[in-house]
Order: C-alpha cells, then sequence, then structure tokens
C-alpha cells in the first residue's frame, strides 16, 4: 500500500463564536505515526473529522498527497477511518461489514472474499466472521472496524481515540499491535488521544493541542525533554511547579522568601520582572537529609507520603508553604525515605525549565491536586506562592 | 406464592405474586380486549332471535350459519375495496411522510424538532368526526376546490369526486398520515449519524448510503408505521361514512349496516370475526415478508467470504 502526506494549511472551524479549530497548519509525513494529542474540547476530533472529510473548514485548505481534497465528500478522499465507537454495521455481520467498502468499489467478487479474509486474518478474526457486531467484544468490535478500515488500502488511515472504550491491558496490547501494524504497512496513521501515554508510546511525532491551535508538534523525546511553554511541559508527563518573578540581571526565577530557582529558559522567555513558573520533573528531584551546596534549586520540607508504584517510588513532600513537591526514584538504588522525615529536595539547573506564567495551567493542577494540601486559593490568583524560607 | 431466589420479599410483597406490577396492564387487556373479544366471538356463533324481546342474540342454537351468510359476494366486494383502499391509502401515507420523516430526522435543526412533531400531532386535537366533515365543505361541488379547479383550468365541470371511493381514499391518506410518519421518525432518529459517516467514508455515496444503511435500519420503523396504518384504515368507518356516501362503502360499514340497520348483531359479529381474521393473516405476511427482506438480499449476495 502506498502512504500519502497529508498537509492542513490555515484551516479553522467555528461553531459561532466558538473556535473549535484555530488556523491550524501542520503536515504529516507519508509513512508518519502522528498523534493529535489533547484534553476534551481541544479541537484534535474537529481536525480529524474535517481530514476525513465529514466537517467543513471555514477556511483553509487540506491537502492529502498533494492533491487539495477540501471540497471533496469522504468518499471521495483516500482515507478511511476508524471511529471512537467503531460504528459497525448493526444489520450485518462482521464479514459483511468488512466487505462493504469493497463493494462500493465494485471490486470483483472472488477478490473481494480474498481481501476480506486476508484482513480478518491479520486482525486475527476469521473465526469469528458470521458474528454480529452485538455479540463480540470491545476489542474485537474494534479489530473489526480497524479491518474494515484496512481491507481498502487507504493511503492514510484516521484514528479517533478508538482505544478510549478498551480496559487498560488490552488497550496497551492494542497500542502494541497497532504500532507493529503501522510500521509493517508503511501507512500514514493519524491518531486522535487524550491519553499522553499512549500518544509517548505509539507516535513518530505528536501535535499538542489546546484550544484549538497546535501547542507544539514534535517527536516525544522532544516534547518530553524540551516543551515550549508551561502548557506543554504539564501536559506530557509529571511536573513540579514553582511560581516566582525572574530577576533580569541573574536570569534566575526569585521568591518572595529570597529563594531562587534557575534553569533554562523556555525557547518564548519570561520578560525581567514578569511572573513565571519553574518546573522540574520528578524522576529529577533528588531527596537529602543535608542543606546541598548550591544555593538555588533546593528547599526544606517534610514527607508526607511514600507511594509505592511498582518500579518506581514516589515521594510527596510538603515545603513550608504547603506546596507539593513530588519526587520519583527507581526503588532499590537508594534508602527509602519515610513519612515525616525532614529533608531537603534539590535538582540541577540544566533539568529544570522556566516557563511564562500560564494561569490556566495552574488552575488545571490546583483541581487535580492530589493530597489537597495546597493553601486554599480564595480570590489570590494574582499572588505568588512562593516555597519556604531558609 | 414463590420467593425469588436471591431476594427476601417483606411485607405487603411478600404475598403478592411476583408478576403484580403488571396487573393494571393485565386488566386493561383483559376487560378492553379480550372480553369484548371473546364476546363478538360468541355472539357470531349465536343467532338473531325472532322475538325482539329476547334481545340481540340467543343461543339456542349454535352454528356457523353466520358465517354463511357473512361471507357471501356482497361481503367479499366490499372486502376487496376495504383492502384495496386501506392498502392504497396506506402506500401513498408511506410515499408522502417517508419524505417528512425523513427531513424531521435529518436535515431540521434540534431544537425545532419537538414543535414541528407537535404541530403534526395538533390536528388530532379537533375531533376525527368534525375533521372529516370538514372535507365534505371542501370537495363540495359547489366548494372552494371546485372552484379554484376550474378557474386554473384543470376542470372544466364541477368537482364531483364527493361521494365516491377516491372521496374516502383522500380521506383515509389525510387522517392517517401523521400515523405514519411518526414510527418512521422516531426510528430514522434514533440511527446514530456514525453508521452514515462510516459508510460514506467506505466509499457510498448519499443514494447508496441510504439504501444499504439508513432504510435497513429503519425497516422496523417503517414496519410499525404502515401496519399501524393499514389496520386502522381497513377498520375504519367514520371517513367512508362521511365522504363515501353509497359507494364508499368499506367493511367497517358494512358490519355497522348489520348491528344497527339490520338489527342483526350476530352477523355483523361474523363479518368483524372474518375481517379479524383476514387482516391477521394479511399482517402476518407482510411482517414476515418485510423482515425476511434482509435473508434473501443476503440470499441472492452470496456470503461475503
Amino acid at each position: 500500500m502506498k502512504a500519502s502526506d497529508v498537509e492542513l494549511q490555515g484551516v479553522s472551524r467555528l461553531f459561532g463564536d466558538f473556535r473549535a479549530v484555530d488556523d491550524v497548519s501542520f503536515q504529516v509525513m507519508a509513512g508518519e505515526f502522528l498523534s493529535l494529542l489533547g484534553a476534551s474540547g481541544a479541537g484534535k476530533s474537529t481536525v480529524l473529522r474535517m481530514i476525513g472529510g465529514f466537517d467543513h473548514p471555514d477556511t483553509g485548505v487540506i491537502r492529502i498527497g498533494g492533491t487539495d481534497v477540501t471540497p471533496l465528500p469522504p468518499y471521495r478522499r483516500d482515507v478511511n477511518t476508524v471511529f471512537q465507537h467503531y460504528a459497525l454495521f448493526p444489520h450485518m455481520n462482521v464479514a459483511e461489514n468488512v466487505a462493504y467498502g469493497l463493494r462500493q468499489e465494485r471490486v470483483p467478487t472472488t477478490e473481494r472474499r480474498t481481501r476480506v479474509r486476508d484482513a480478518l486474518d491479520m486482525v486475527r478474526l476469521l473465526p469469528l466472521s458470521q458474528r454480529r457486531p452485538d455479540q463480540l467484544s470491545g476489542g474485537q468490535q474494534q479489530r473489526v472496524a480497524l479491518a474494515r478500515a484496512l481491507v481498502k488500502r487507504p493511503s492514510v488511515l484516521l484514528l479517533d481515540e478508538p482505544l478510549g472504550a478498551l480496559d487498560r491491558r488490552l488497550r496497551q496490547q492494542m497500542q502494541v499491535e497497532l504500532k507493529l501494524l503501522q510500521n509493517e504497512l508503511g501507512l500514514t496513521f493519524v491518531f486522535v488521544t487524550h491519553d499522553q501515554e499512549e500518544a509517548l508510546a505509539m507516535s513518530d511525532r505528536i501535535a499538542v493541542m489546546r484550544d484549538g491551535r497546535i501547542e507544539q508538534l514534535g517527536s516525544p523525546t522532544e516534547l518530553y525533554d524540551r516543551p515550549i511553554n508551561a502548557f506543554a511541559a504539564n501536559f506530557i508527563g509529571l511536573q513540579n511547579f514553582f511560581e516566582g518573578r525572574v530577576d533580569g540581571s541573574t536570569g534566575r526565577l526569585e521568591f518572595d522568601s529570597g529563594a531562587a530557582f534557575t534553569g533554562e529558559r523556555a525557547a518564548q522567555g519570561v520578560g525581567a520582572g514578569e511572573r513565571g513558573l519553574g518546573a522540574v520533573r520528578p524522576e529529577n528531584v533528588q531527596i537529602s537529609a543535608t542543606e546541598p551546596a548550591a544555593d538555588t534549586n533546593k528547599s526544606k520540607g517534610r514527607v508526607a507520603a511514600v507511594v509505592m508504584l511498582g518500579d518506581v517510588l514516589e515521594y510527596i513532600v510538603v515545603l513550608a508553604s504547603g506546596m507539593e513537591v513530588v519526587s520519583r526514584s527507581p526503588r532499590g538504588r537508594d534508602e527509602p525515605w519515610e513519612k515525616g522525615h525532614e529533608v531537603w529536595v534539590h535538582w540541577m539547573p540544566q533539568n529544570a525549565m522556566i516557563f511564562p506564567f500560564d494561569e490556566t495551567v495552574m488552575r488545571e493542577r490546583e483541581l487535580s491536586s492530589r493530597m489537597g494540601g495546597k493553601p486554599e486559593p480564595g480570590a489570590d490568583d494574582d499572588t505568588d506562592r512562593p516555597p519556604p524560607r531558609e | 406464592m414463590r420467593l425469588s431466589a436471591t431476594v427476601r420479599r417483606t411485607g405487603l410483597r411478600a404475598i403478592l405474586p411476583r408478576w403484580y406490577q403488571a396487573l393494571p396492564a393485565w386488566c386493561w387487556w383483559l376487560f378492553f380486549f379480550v372480553t369484548p373479544i371473546t364476546w363478538v366471538a360468541m355472539a357470531s356463533l349465536g343467532m338473531k332471535p325472532i322475538d325482539p324481546s329476547r334481545g340481540a342474540v340467543v343461543f339456542d342454537q349454535l352454528s356457523l350459519a353466520n358465517y354463511d351468510a357473512a361471507t357471501g359476494n356482497v361481503f367479499f366486494a366490499v372486502f376487496l375495496i376495504t383492502i384495496k383502499t386501506a392498502g392504497l391509502g396506506t402506500l401513498i401515507c408511506f410515499l408522502v411522510g417517508f419524505p417528512v420523516a425523513y427531513a424531521l430526522a435529518t436535515k431540521v435543526p434540534v431544537r425545532w424538532r419537538t414543535p414541528l412533531v407537535f404541530l403534526l400531532l395538533l390536528p388530532y386535537w379537533t375531533s376525527f368526526l368534525l375533521r372529516t366533515f370538514a372535507w365534505r365543505i371542501i370537495l363540495a361541488p359547489q366548494g372552494e376546490l371546485s372552484d379554484l379547479l376550474r378557474s386554473i383550468g384543470l376542470m372544466s365541470t364541477p368537482l364531483m369526486i364527493l361521494d365516491s371511493n377516491t372521496a374516502v381514499q383522500l380521506g383515509i391518506v389525510y387522517n392517517y398520515l401523521p400515523i405514519v410518519i411518526l414510527p418512521i421518525y422516531v426510528a430514522l432518529d434514533r440511527i446514530d449519524p456514525a453508521f452514515k459517516q462510516a459508510s460514506m467514508d467506505l466509499g457510498a455515496g448519499r443514494l447508496g448510503t441510504f439504501l444499504q444503511v439508513t432504510l435497513p435500519l429503519a425497516v422496523p420503523g417503517i414496519v410499525g408505521g404502515v401496519l399501524l396504518t393499514f389496520i386502522l384504515a381497513a377498520g375504519d368507518y367514520v371517513v367512508p361514512a362521511i365522504l363515501g356516501g353509497a359507494k364508499g362503502l368499506m367493511v367497517g360499514n358494512l358490519v355497522a349496516l348489520q348491528v344497527l340497520a339490520s338489527q342483526n348483531l350476530p352477523i355483523g359479529a361474523a363479518m368483524a370475526m372474518v375481517l379479524i381474521g383476514l387482516l391477521a393473516v394479511v399482517v402476518t405476511v407482510v411482517g414476515t415478508a418485510a423482515f425476511g427482506l434482509r435473508s434473501i438480499v443476503r440470499l441472492v449476495r452470496g456470503p461475503a467470504l
């Protein structure tokens, strides 16, 4: 099968005043596995639907394999979709569902039968070919949907959160299968998900979306190690955030208490004197009993909780200000800390980043705070919450 | 009294039988359906008494003689007209009503749907009798419609369809259109839009999607609406009575004639039972055919694998 590239240029979709997709431009390389990652309402499904032809952009152009497909209906595009809830035709059995697309192409009977058989074999559902969709489990339905789309040999496959309805173990299994399938077939996959772990695991590149725009487009490593703003830093993986003000001369993030945070400045830097967010990942936060030598990137606190995550131990350290810092380390590497220990948390500047302050990110973190130990926000959205004094 | 295997029922529920919650429905069914039908069936086996003071029917001698009289030439002729009128009426209702139901379910913005369905049912707030009578005024030879048709040149003589089978046909279509539209609308509305999208994604155009996906999924609603309309139309008494005159006779009127005019309840009862029997056959055949259509299509197409 030949893979095509997909290109969006200046694509927007408005529903009244609401900008579901706001001037989005990007390109999916032929044979690439690209994920559209974002929360509900970010616009990722709308983008996918427009590529598939189920929705019309208000502005912009969509090209598949170089051809402008923007005015074309779905049945004229060389694209097939695996829908979120599979959309298997209830009045047909598995084999008929898979054969449907080939019938529309008027494929000769013998060839059609062979291709249907091969497609079902590929997803290992040949024995169930006479069953009806309501007699299948979620995972089986998902594979039928996949076979139904792939049997047509499209140059691009669109997948709209296809693994959402599956349980965790099955989902992980299907992630691997899908990735292997994509490698083997060499097709272009455009995959929509809200699960960042899923995106990281499967994608060649990820487009992180928020409010209809692409925040960052890059490989999983790029997104993990070099997020361009607080949103991207927070969305992928875990992150500790410190609020402070940037000192113009030193480039450090200063807190009211006098403590400071040094890190690499994000590409979209913070201006001098402005509020900023210091970010450091839990696996880079170290814990020690004695105060570290460096004069920045350290704080004193008490171990409030120890969480056993199998291969990793997670420590929740509460600082004097009430802020929680999360630290992770592999089990067995060091002597584990215990609840109640007075410790110092510290990290290296090269593992830390400073971003412009983002109110939405901080509010969202407030809502999903694990222990609820942060001070009550009240109306104080504008004040800093500095780490403790030394 | 049997207790549920897993739950101990306490108090009043311990005494009542397990199906007690269906009791109201059972009572309704027994009182309003089983009893009258049984009585009619029994009456059809009795005879009209010579002495009127003995009542409408006596059971001195049970016989099927009434059925002989009931299934005479007149009855069959009228029965055929009834089937034709009801059948044609149902067909026209379906051809007119389906696009309406389809538009309502797919093209109309969601917030307009309930108000429009309400408008569709609004005529039923008026008496069936009065609405049908209104058609007498519309279809009158010296009425508005007649004048209109003559003024635009479609007709040269006054409109003469009143008191004929055509008028009855019109009345049937008019009165039963919402009954066809509603079940079809509900069936179409329930179809997940994702199915249509999937169909188009797989290469079927609008017509192909409609024939291969939308229509098959709407069949239960279509069959329900069509059968309901047909059964009601076949037994209709009001429309032929008001619009049909002497030429627009249907079985409903025939039964009424026997019972009211000829004062022969047993024969009327026999006619009613024959009508019920014949309709049951028609319904069974049509219903099976509609649902068996899928199997026939499959047979013709051959297996997919």
